[in-house]
Parts: C-alpha cells; sequence; structure tokens
C-alpha cells in the first residue's frame, strides 16, 4: 500500500480503515525505492493512517473531546515553525517526497516523508537554512544532484501531539493535532488532525479513525496538509515545467501556435533570472541558456510566419543575450567537472592554481552576466518579447503544414551534413551537423504533439545516442581549447612548472577523449542513418 | 547497517539497561534503529512496553516462516522500532541448530533489514551458546558490561578468547565497567585501571544508581526521562564511545 505514489491531485484522505504493511520489489540501498520517476520510500517511522478537518466550533475544546471519546495522553504542546525544502524544480516533490525543517523554541528537526506525510526519516538539525549536505548520502541526495535546496514554504502554528494508549499504556496511535496554521504569503490553514498509525499496532490507528470520523466535527481532508499548504501560498509544483509543455492540434494556425510557445519559453526564462543573479545553483543559468537557445531555434522555424522585421529584431537581442551566458555556463561546467577532470590526470595539488584561476574567472564572468540580466536591455527584451514577439499574427497556414515542411527539411538537412561526414572531415563539418541535429531535435519537442506519441519518442531517443557523441566530441575540444588559453594566461602569470606540466597532461587527457569521441561519429551516423529511422521520419510526416 | 550487540557472558551486569538505552541515544541521533531482544526473559521487550509475543515463536522467524519485518513493533519513540522476546527463545539453540550454518543464520536474517535500519542493537541472554557464536559472527561490536569485581578481569579474558574463537571475522570489543558504586574503594579503583591497562575497556563506567533501577518502574529508557542525571551523562558518553567503534 504504501509504495504507491500519493501525489494525485483531489485524493480524499477518507481513512480506509484496512491498514495493510505490504513490501518492496526493488529497493535501492538506501531504502529508497526507484521505480520509473517515483521514488517509493520503505515504510520507516509513524504512517498516517487518515487526515481529518477539524470544523471551527470543535478546534478550541478538541483536546477534551478527544480525551472524552478515547484513552489519550498529551504529550507535548507547542509552536512549530515549518519549513519545506525543495529545489527550483520541485525534485523532491515530483518524486513523492516533502522535506521539512520543523523549529520548536529549542529544538530544530529535518523530517524527510512521502507527500502523504508517511514519515521516512527524522534527525535532528541545527536552526540555519538546510542545504543538500544534511541529508544522509543515498537516494534523495542523489535527486537533488546540483540543484539548491530553497525553502519553498514556511507555515507556522500549534501542534499537539495526544498518543493513544492500548495495554499497559503502550502508545498504540498518535494523534497529531495542527493548526490553525499561518502560511506566509498565503491564506490560513484550518485545523487538521492527522491519526498516525504504529508499525505493528495498525489496528488500533484503524479503530482511531473510526472513532475520530463519528465525532462530530472532524470530517476526512481532501489532501494532505502539505498541499494544502501549497494551495494556501499559491504555489502549483506539478505545473512547473522546466521547458515549453505543448500541445497543438494540427488545424490551429501556426502564428497561434508559435504565440503560444514563446509564451512558455518567456516564463521559463523569467522563473531562471532570480537564480541566476543570486547563483543559488548552477541549474538557474543553464535552464536560462537551454531556453533561450530554444527560443532562438523557435524564431529560426518561424520564418514566414512571424513577420520579418521583428523576427530578426528579437534574432539579435536573442543572440546578445546567448552571448551574454556563454562564458560564465563554461565555466560552471569547468568547474562542476573539475574533479572528475583531475582524477584522469592524477595531480590534483598540482592543479589547484588552475582551479582558482578558473574560479576568479568564473567569478567576473558571473558579475558581467549579472550586469546584463539587470540591464534596460535585458529589461526591453523580456517586454518586448510579451507585446511584440509572443503575439500571434493574422492567421494563415495551419501549423501541421509548417510542422512537416520544417521537419522534411531539418531531416534532410541533417541526413545531407551526416552523409558528408568520414573519418577525415574537419572539426567544423561535426560541430555544424551537431547544430542541425539540435534542430531537429527541437522541431521534434516544438510539434511533437501533432505526431504519433510512440514514433516522436522512438525519433528522439535515435537522435539522443547520435547528439551524445557529437557532444563529447564538441565539449572535449572546446574544455581542451579552453585548458590552453589558461595555460598561457597562468604561465605569464608565473606559475610553477608542476602546474603548467600537469595542464599539459590534462589537455592530453582531453584530446586523447575528443580523439575517441570523434572515431565513433561515423559508426553512430549509419546507425543513426539506417533504414529503420529514415522511414521513421518519413512516416512521421506522412502517416497521419 | 551497523549491528551491536549488549552481550555478556554473565547475567544481571546491566545488558538490557544498556541495549535500551544505547537504542533509545541512537534512535535520537536520527539513526533508524531496531533492537531485537533475543533473551526470552524479555527484559528490553518489558521496559518498552511491547508484549513479549512473536507469531509463531522463534522457531517461525529462525526458519524464515515468519518475516523478521512483520514481528517488528514501533517503541513510544521516534526512530526507535523493537524485535520483541519471546519465551520460545529460551530454545533458540536447538532452532539455530536445525538450520544449515547456524552461526550464520542471525546474521543471514538481520541481512533483510538493512534496507530499512541503520543501527540494530541486540539485547543477548547470558549464557556461551551456540545463539551467542550467531550473535558474536552478525555483529560490528560487542558491548560487554562488567561488574567491577576482582574476577572481572577474568570475565573479559574469557569474552576475547569467545570472541577470538568465533567463526568469521571478529566483532570490535568494548567492555564498560556497569554498576559503579564510587563509595567502594575498589569500585573507584577498577574504574581507573581497567581503562588504562586496556585497548577494548571504555573509558565511561556506568554509576549504580536508583533512577536506573527505576527504569523497570517507569518502562522507559532513563536517558529518556532523567536526561541530565549522572546515569544519563554516563550512558551517553558511552554510546559517544561505542558509535565510533561500531563506526555509526
Amino acid at each position: 500500500m504504501h509504495e504507491q505514489d500519493s501525489s494525485q491531485s483531489g485524493r480524499s484522505c477518507r481513512p480506509n480503515f484496512s491498514l495493510t504493511h505490504s513490501r518492496r520489489a526493488v529497493v535501492h540501498r538506501s531504502g529508497i525505492y526507484l521505480r520509473s520517476s517515483i521514488v517509493h520510500v520503505a515504510f520507516r517511522g509513524p504512517g498516517v493512517a487518515a487526515e481529518f478537518v477539524v470544523d471551527e466550533t470543535v478546534g478550541p475544546s478538541c483536546v477534551d473531546v478527544l480525551t472524552d471519546a478515547l484513552p489519550v495522553r498529551v504529550d507535548s504542546h507547542h509552536i512549530e515553525r515549518r519549513v519545506w525544502f525543495d529545489t527550483h524544480d520541485w525534485r523532491l516533490f515530483r518524486a513523492g517526497l516533502q522535506l521539512e525543517q520543523h523549529l520548536r523554541k529549542r529544538e530544530s528537526w529535518l523530517v524527510l516523508s512521502n507527500l502523504d506525510g508517511r514519515r521516512i526519516s527524522r534527525q535532528p538539525i541545527g536552526r540555519t537554512a538546510v542545504t543538500p549536505d544534511d541529508l544522509p548520502d543515498g537516494a534523495t541526495r542523489e535527486l537533488i544532484g546540483v540543484r539548491a535546496l530553497l525553502p519553498r514554504v514556511v507555515a507556522t502554528g500549534p501542534v499537539q501531539v495526544l498518543s493513544v494508549l492500548g495495554p499497559e499504556e503502550k502508545t498504540v496511535a498518535r494523534i497529531v493535532l495542527e493548526g490553525p496554521t499561518t502560511v506566509r504569503d498565503g491564506t490560513p490553514v484550518g485545523m487538521r488532525a492527522r491519526v498516525e498509525s504504529l508499525r505493528g499496532y495498525d489496528k488500533h490507528a484503524a479503530r482511531v479513525c473510526r472513532t475520530l470520523d463519528a465525532i462530530p466535527g472532524f470530517g476526512p481532508a481532501k489532501e494532505p496538509l502539505f498541499e494544502s499548504v501549497l494551495r494556501a501560498a499559491g504555489l502549483h509544483p506539478r505545473s512547473f515545467r522546466s521547458k515549453p509543455d505543448l500541445e497543438f492540434t494540427p488545424r490551429i494556425p501556426a502564428t497561434q501556435a508559435f504565440a503560444g510557445t514563446l509564451t512558455q519559453l518567456r516564463e521559463i526564462v523569467r522563473g531562471n533570472v532570480d537564480g541566476t543573479l543570486r547563483q543559488l545553483d548552477t541549474e538557474f543559468l543553464h535552464d536560462l541558456r537551454v531556453t533561450v537557445r530554444r527560443t532562438r531555434a523557435v524564431l529560426k522555424f518561424a520564418h514566414g510566419t512571424i513577420a520579418e522585421d521583428i523576427r530578426t529584431k528579437y534574432a539579435v537581442e536573442l543572440k546578445w543575450l546567448a552571448d551574454q551566458t556563454s562564458l560564465s555556463r563554461d565555466l560552471d561546467v569547468y568547474l562542476l567537472g573539475f574533479d572528475d577532470l583531475v582524477s584522469h590526470v592524477n595531480a590534483s595539488g598540482e592543479l589547484e592554481p588552475f582551479r582558482e584561476q578558473l574560479t576568479r574567472h568564473c567569478k567576473r564572468a558571473h558579475a558581467a552576466l549579472n550586469r546584463a540580466l539587470r540591464s534596460e536591455r535585458f529589461a526591453a527584451l523580456l517586454d518586448g518579447w510579451q507585446n511584440e514577439l509572443a503575439v500571434a499574427g493574422p492567421a494563415e497556414r495551419p501549423v501541421i503544414e509548417v510542422a512537416d515542411d520544417l521537419l522534411s527539411r531539418a531531416w534532410k538537412r541533417v541526413a545531407k551534413r551526416g552523409d558528408a561526414i568520414t573519418d577525415d572531415s574537419p572539426a567544423e563539418a561535426v560541430h555544424d551537423l551537431r547544430k542541425r541535429c539540435k534542430e531537429l531535435r527541437y522541431l521534434l519537442e516544438f510539434f511533437g504533439s501533432l505526431y504519433g506519441a510512440d514514433a516522436r519518442s522512438e525519433a528522439v531517443s535515435e537522435l539522443k545516442l547520435l547528439q551524445d557523441i557529437l557532444g563529447e566530441f564538441q565539449d572535449a575540444e572546446a574544455q581542451r581549447l579552453s585548458v590552453h588559453e589558461n595555460a598561457v594566461e597562468l604561465a605569464n602569470a608565473g606559475t610553477p612548472a608542476a602546474t603548467l606540466i600537469a595542464i599539459g597532461r590534462l589537455e592530453h587527457h582531453l584530446q586523447l577523449r575528443q580523439d575517441a569521441a570523434r572515431a565513433e561519429v561515423a559508426d553512430r551516423w549509419h546507425r543513426f542513418n539506417r533504414k529503420h529511422n529514415q522511414r521513421l521520419f518519413a512516416r512521421m510526416v506522412t502517416s497521419r | 547497517m551497523r549491528i551491536v550487540a549488549s552481550y555478556s557472558i554473565k547475567g544481571g551486569v546491566g545488558k538490557t539497561t544498556a541495549a535500551a538505552n544505547v537504542a533509545w541515544l541512537a534512535a535520537e541521533s536520527g539513526h533508524r534503529v531496531l533492537l531485537w531482544d533475543l533473551d526470552p526473559q524479555g527484559g528490553a521487550t518489558y521496559l518498552f512496553r511491547v508484549r513479549p509475543k512473536v507469531k509463531g515463536g522463534g522457531e517461525a522467524l529462525v526458519s524464515g516462516k515468519r518475516d523478521l519485518h512483520d514481528a517488528v513493533k514501533a517503541s513510544d519513540f521516534d526512530n526507535l522500532d523493537l524485535l520483541p522476546s519471546d519465551f520460545s527463545y529460551r530454545n533458540l539453540d536447538l532452532l539455530l541448530d536445525a538450520e544449515k550454518k547456524p552461526t550464520r543464520r542471525l546474521g543471514r536474517l538481520l541481512d533483510g533489514m538493512a534496507d530499512e535500519y541503520d543501527v540494530v542493537v541486540l539485547d543477548c541472554a547470558p549464557s556461551v551458546s551456540l545463539v551467542s557464536e550467531g550473535i558474536v559472527r552478525a555483529a560490528d561490536l560487542v558491548l560487554a558490561p562488567l561488574v567491577p569485581a576482582p574476577l572481572s578481569v577474568r570475565t573479559l579474558d574469557q569474552l576475547r578468547s569467545f570472541i577470538d574463537a568465533a567463526k568469521g571475522p571478529a566483532p570490535d570489543l568494548l567492555a564498560f565497567l556497569s554498576m559503579v558504586d564510587r563509595r567502594r574503594r575498589l569500585h573507584r579503583d577498577l574504574t581507573e585501571q581497567l581503562p588504562k591497562e586496556n585497548d577494548d575497556v571504555a573509558a565511561t563506567a556506568i554509576p549504580m544508581a536508583s533512577v536506573v533501577e527505576q527504569m523497570g518502574v517507569r518502562r522507559s529508557p532513563v536517558v529518556a526521562w532523567a536526561r541530565t542525571s549522572p546515569a544519563s551523562v554516563a550512558y551517553r558518553s558511552l554510546w559517544d564511545e561505542a558509535r565510533l567503534h561500531a563506526k555509526v
């Protein structure tokens, strides 16, 4: 039972009074189940048997009402501030988890639970903001990855814990009374009673649920407290998108489809500006940059759909924005992968001056980027994007015709460049093929809803295999050139010879990586260009 | 998952109180803890107010007919679960003997709990038996209370020999003086000497205290309700030493 994802909206928390424990199929060593995109968690601490909304009329005398109805003892009564942490892209929520810091007068706890409140772990923690390092190693930390944990919502209110006593005064269930809760920047949430079942005493919890259900003023909660708090704060994690979520019907005007796409892209850029400025984590800049790249691709595809003067104007502005982000992102990537890179040449100590130089450059690059993001030019770009660019013009061709044309042409362009690649082709030819592949990938993403889901996903995964090797080649080349430039700078600054020799080894390693990738390009191309894929792309355009 | 066995050849030396307090302290620091009361007398089970009964008894658990997970009961404390005692544990030797590789059986059973618990504390019955061998084989740390008496050193030697003779990798041993009455000169002397002369004797000694005796009345670990008492302070200090040895 507890392995099931409970993140479906609108789910009722009405008790079913039939609690069972079942166990797992696939278990990660940290005790967290990984199956599809949902992280399922082993039963650990108290489970939630049911949540009840407590009527305002009962609220003040709630403990008395419960004492009359059940053998309970008040274990604690305190004011608690709860801060829910998650990443910007709601990685924990999307994995079916919630991470809370409970702050009381003299203590502070970090609690990891399922979305329905079933507790996975509870550990003491300081009163400062939570970081991923506060979590034990394991699947949850891996899930968070390079993202920062951010306080997403804060709620404060009274919490009373009542133990339901069984034979020999053993606690056999708990009732946690929470609220009324004040939500920062949101509306209040009324009083709740949460019945927690304890392992080995499920029948008792079910009995408590039945009793509460029969008390006037206690009604089943429609959703867990966390979801109510999120709603009260106006947050909607399920609607978060890091890339446009596009659903087109074939006959809608292309102008409308492009306007909708550009509107979504603008929102994603806007959503990543603050995190980029504050450098909360490196993914904000990454998402911002990728979204700008996608937008530039959309503008290119919009030839003949968006007025040419507007298209040209914003192509220039978006190129300017993309250029502003390049250096910072390159250096971010460099520093993120630095330890891994260094491990290949066995010279961590000698390369410290190199890391320090990269860090200095990275700081400068981010400062320059911040100036750009605070500039009037960027503000004007965002304004114009909304008021000028993402506005549907007069309807002409339906989107399906435009998509068919673009896909056919993009496929032909990729095929032409790919066929021309030999083992002796210059790096520029490989780079050009990579750019054409990216265009094709973006087209599949933007217009995917117009084609069969299976064909689209197969096309994307085939294309991805090719893109991976092209990306590896390109990344190794860019890093090698950058290593070289940095070496020159370090040499001019009188850096010890040991460092320069180690950098030489690093450059050599990158050259080997690039050569290995290069050697694989032709093979991957032939794999991609096989008859099956040719038919797949042809079918996508003709089989509707 | 790390396994700490509270074990002694002798009875009535403070194994159960040590197991209960250490388990509570491990749970308090955020670890997910399982306390397995292997003593048919069920002292730890009584302390935590749990019914000393396992469906199918020790036979069902040892043979695998009943999953260990299904026998677990929550304690009244966060992060701390209990695998209760059962009177049939008095025949645990015979039950283990009926299994293949009997000294590895307990360890194998506990392997199945590794996804749920960070620390398992075993409260063992006083004996030298197949069960004890299995416990020593499964444990990462044997936490052994010693009463301060002239025979303590001999008991410690016997324990070392027993651990050394056990099959498989030997667990770490951490003996500690228990039920120390500082009014007695012999107790004071042994408390000073033994840790100095033996690397495997903890610097911490647990005092003889009425609060420890009251655990049986309150039915709760002393560290939970008399946090600043000398006994609680000593158990905290003992756990600090033990978790370093057990690499918790």
